[in-house]
Order: structure tokens, then C-alpha cells, then sequence
């Protein structure tokens, strides 16, 4: 299955792209996903997993999602 | 209860209030301003991105939750992204209620929680 990977704020620096498009499987988890796609990449204890435009967790399998974002520490408002 | 968010790259405008009831006690406006100094040093404004439909998600399900908590009438949330210059608002919130306690209490809690988890970033120019 595709999955669209996209990147905000200093993740999008680290990792190079804003929005990509790959191949995973659902039993997958964020942190497998980004460990294949950028080994170099250490989300630490600051930077959050969305899924689907949810807050998730880095080890629940991706399941049948299509979308997968990186969110590093917010500053709104 | 009422709810509109809403995200701009043009200065922000409040719209006029207009209350759904005639029951409405209290309404609370807040402006969120771009300051001069960024850890002291002075800056041109700031730059703001977001990502927008799942911000757009949790505000919406933040107003619900709290609205469950602090019953209120009409929440009108208005977010400004891209350049901000020092002196103009990146934020206005408008909270109607019958009463001013709940309408505070939903204004204070409502910016606490998007400070903490509304995927919007900034950047000092």
C-alpha cells in the first residue's frame, strides 16, 4: 500500500523533502517507517507521529492509513 | 454549539458578533499580537505554518471537549498564517456564553491547549 509521508517545520530540513509518497504495509509502525525511509532520522522524545491527522503512537502498526506526518514541537498562537 | 475556525494569510478582520441567542451574558474576545523581541533581539514578525486540515481536526475537537466542560454558544477562531508583521494579531478567538465563567474558562483553556498541540509552527524574520 502508498502512504504520503509529510513533514513540517525542522523535520523537513532533517529528513529533506516536504511530502512523499511510499510503499509500506499495515502492520508497519511510524517508527519502522521512518527508519527504513531515513535511518539517519532520531525522532527523540520532542517530535510526534500523526497518522491520518491524529496524534498516534510511534509503535501502533499504520493499518490501512494513508497518511503519516511528523510533528515537532508546535509554537501557534 | 456554534463553532467556525478559520485559517487566513491576509491580516485578520473579526467579523461582526452576531449572537444566536438573546440569552448570550458574555463575550470574549482575545488577540494574540506579535511582540517586538524574540529572546530579546527585535525582529521584523513572524513567519507561521501550519498543517491545516489536521489543525482545523483538533480545534474542532477541542472546542467539542471543551464545550462539554464550560458550556458555551458561539466560538469563533481565526488563525493567521505566513508572514506576521510585529504589532498585528496572529490569533483571535471570540467566545459567546450566557455567563461570563464558562466563556472564560473555555477562552483561557482553548489557547493553552492550542499552544501545546495545534500542528502550527513559527519562525522569527
Amino acid at each position: 500500500m502508498k502512504i504520503t509521508v509529510l513533514t513540517f517545520a525542522q523535520t523537513r530540513t532533517q529528513l529533506g523533502f516536504a511530502e512523499k509518497s511510499f510503499d509500506c504495509e499495515p502492520v508497519e509502525t511510524p517508527r519502522q517507517i521512518f527508519r527504513r525511509l531515513a535511518p539517519q532520522f532520531d525522532p527523540g522524545q520532542t517530535i510526534r507521529v500523526a497518522v491520518n491527522q491524529e496524534y498516534a503512537d510511534w509503535d501502533q502498526p499504520v493499518g490501512q492509513a494513508t497518511e503519516l506526518a511528523l510533528i515537532p514541537p508546535v509554537s501557534g498562537g | 454549539m456554534k463553532t467556525r475556525i478559520e485559517f487566513t494569510r491576509a491580516p485578520i478582520v473579526p467579523p461582526t458578533a452576531e449572537f444566536s441567542t438573546r440569552e448570550t451574558g458574555a463575550c470574549l474576545e482575545f488577540s494574540g499580537l506579535v511582540r517586538e523581541l524574540e529572546n530579546g533581539k527585535k525582529i521584523r514578525g513572524l513567519f507561521y505554518e501550519a498543517y491545516e486540515p489536521m489543525a482545523q481536526r483538533q480545534l474542532e475537537k477541542m472546542c467539542q471537549e471543551l464545550g462539554a466542560k464550560h458550556p458555551c454558544a458561539e466560538i469563533l477562531l481565526i488563525h493567521r498564517l505566513d508572514f506576521v508583521p510585529v504589532g498585528e494579531p496572529s490569533l483571535f478567538v471570540r467566545v459567546s456564553s450566557q455567563h461570563r465563567q464558562p466563556g472564560l474558562a473555555f477562552l483561557a483553556e482553548l489557547i493553552d491547549r492550542l499552544k501545546a498541540d495545534v500542528p502550527i509552527w513559527k519562525y522569527s524574520r
